[in-house]
């Protein structure tokens, strides 16, 4: 088949139509995530999805609904303990053993298609059907619309709590909101690129934007179409050349990383020399 | 009218009585210090007047009204602010939170860019604002953060240790900076402060918390040997420099450095217990409140 009449078929289209909500949800987010150095928590967020996948598959349910509910009980659970950041790291690393602990109980319990564990551990998204399509799509644009309604006090919170509580805003209702987002997103992320790899959509195109612009809502439009690109050319990379899409995915958002890095490194000599 | 009056105020945080029979007013355009051991509940002074938490006795006005949270003729300038050391946000985007920071939904004010421009002007920051503000130093940091408390023309300024951690030529710049806001915009100013001297130039009278107590007026009348050892319920000596400093000595154990973090109330009530407990024993910190050599 030419790469042609693969990228017509039903489930590439699937997939397309998947990553590419995904990743703009997943871009604004990580945005957040890199701000607010909460990066700790959606990696252990996406660990304890593993939990609620494996218990859903062991229950004979779609792991995505097993992974809605735990990741977000990990996530409202760390938004209540962790409201300072002194306690944070100690209540984000508890959940995340706890809920590995469990997942571990439910694979060894679950005798049945390897598979199923697989796909959760480093993404499956070819081959899913429209109904999830849907479910993804409908989640991730439910988390773009409430980040633009409350991008701005998310912002406020991240860098004055204090000050930002002095002008109405709660920090602790906030945060909870965003550690649901941060939840919802890890669910869909994890649909394409997996538990293992949530961090090449969550956390390095938002690393990478970080990098190259201080204006914030730059930032987030950099953010988003990087893992925008990653996905898609991840996506066509798979279907065209082969290997896991998760894998694509992961090298070109990690590449994206480097390079920004690479880039303001020079940048900075250059300007250091015109100041010599 | 006074900007703030309060009239036998009390605070207690979970249970404890941090201060009370607190009586004093702020009046428009002064400068007042706030003074006094760590833990004896300035920062909860604060929080009371920015409503954050509620007055447990007598009665408080802020600018004519019961204490609220969101209040606009109030600006507040937080100790610490997560962003400084690690944001690559720049010095504008961060006043420009102060302007519309708090606001949710879609659309956009066209006057904030003309807001956030005059903030940046009248705090001589707007040569450094779109540098981010890790690569900032701690002065102009702090002149960033003034901007973003002072957005609004607030008639009424709570500064939280603006002093702390700077070095002393930055702790006169922001000093000058402070009395020029305040004569530009004629708003009252608050400063929370461990150290009366850099400020004693333009503060116009001192509150004094310690051992559950506020003593309030002008430097002189607080900043005296009888009321201080009075206060502390111990003799304090008092001796003024050539220069007009003054040494504090006597409360070498009770006047520490400024919190090392963010104070919110467990920690404040955490301090007041401390304090309590090193009045009466040794303690291996002692500090001068007031000796030069503490800030270089």
């Amino acid at each position: 088949m030419s790469v042609h009449t693969l990228l017509a078929t039903p489930f590439v289209q699937h997939a397309f139509y998947a990553v590419t909500a995904v990743a703009l949800a997943a871009g604004v987010v990580g945005y957040f995530v890199v701000l607010r150095r909460q990066a700790f928590a959606a990696h252990a967020i996406g660990h304890v999805g593993f939990a609620g996948a494996a218990g859903a598959v062991l229950l004979g349910a779609s792991p995505i609904y097993g992974l809605l509910v735990f990741c977000l009980g990990a996530g409202l659970l760390i938004g209540l303990g962790g409201a300072t950041l002194d306690d944070r790291d100690a209540v984000v690393g508890v959940t995340l053993t706890a809920a590995l602990g469990l997942g571990v109980l439910f694979i060894s319990l679950y005798s049945g298609y390897a598979n199923a564990t697989y796909s959760i551990l480093f993404g499956q998204i070819l081959g899913v059907t429209w109904g999830a399509v849907g479910l993804v799509a409908a989640l991730s644009l439910g988390v773009l619309l409430v980040v633009s309604l409350t991008y701005r006090p998310l912002l406020f919170i991240s860098v004055d709590e204090r000050s930002a509580a002095s002008r109405g805003l709660s920090p602790r209702g906030l945060s909870l909101l965003f550690m649901a987002l941060l939840a919802i997103t890890t669910v869909v992320a994890i649909q394409i690129v997996g538990v293992l790899l949530v961090f090449s959509l969550l956390v390095a195109p938002a690393a990478a934007a970080e990098v190259m612009t201080s204006r914030p809502l730059g930032a987030m439009f950099l953010a988003m179409f990087i893992a925008l690109m990653s996905a898609w050319f991840g996506l066509f990379f798979g279907v065209w050349i082969g290997g896991p899409v998760s894998f694509w995915i992961t090298a070109l958002a990690s590449l994206s990383y480097l390079l920004a890095r690479v880039a303001a490194a020079v940048q900075s000599r250059r300007s250091m020399r015109v100041v010599a | 009218m006074s900007v703030l009056t309060m009239t036998n105020g009390a605070a207690v945080l979970g249970g404890r009585r941090i201060w009370g029979e607190a009586t004093f007013a702020i009046e428009p355009g002064t400068i007042t210090a706030v003074l006094g051991p760590n833990g004896a509940g300035k920062s909860t002074l604060l929080n009371i007047i920015l409503g954050l938490v509620p007055l447990a006795e007598g009665t408080m006005h802020v600018l004519g009204e019961v204490p609220h949270r969101g209040n606009l003729h109030v600006g507040y300038m937080a100790q610490t602010r997560q962003a400084d050391a690690v944001s690559t946000m720049t010095g504008r985007d961060f006043v420009g939170l102060g302007f519309d920071g708090p606001r949710f939904g879609w659309g956009h004010d066209r006057t904030k860019k003309e807001v956030v421009r005059q903030a940046l002007a009248l705090t001589g920051t707007t040569s450094f604002a779109d540098q981010p503000l890790h690569s900032l130093s701690g002065g102009q940091r702090q002149r960033i953060a003034l901007a973003h408390s002072t957005v609004f023309s607030p008639e009424l300024l709570l500064l939280d240790e603006p002093l702390a951690a700077l070095d002393l030529a930055a702790q006169v710049e922001i000093v000058d900076l402070i009395r020029s806001l305040r004569d530009s915009t004629g708003a009252a100013v608050v400063v929370v402060a461990h150290d009366l001297n850099p400020l004693s130039g333009i503060v116009d009278q001192v509150l004094w918390i310690a051992r559950q107590h506020v003593r309030c007026g002008s430097v002189d009348e607080v900043v005296n040997e009888k009321v201080l050892s009075e206060l502390y319920g111990q003799p304090i000596e008092i001796i003024v420099t050539p220069r007009g400093r003054r040494v504090i000595v006597g409360l070498e154990e009770e006047l520490a450095h400024p919190h090392p973090h963010g104070h919110d109330h467990s920690h404040d009530g955490q301090h007041a217990h401390d304090s309590e407990v090193t009045h009466d024993h040794e303690h291996d910190h002692t500090h001068h409140v007031t000796t030069n050599e503490e800030h270089s």
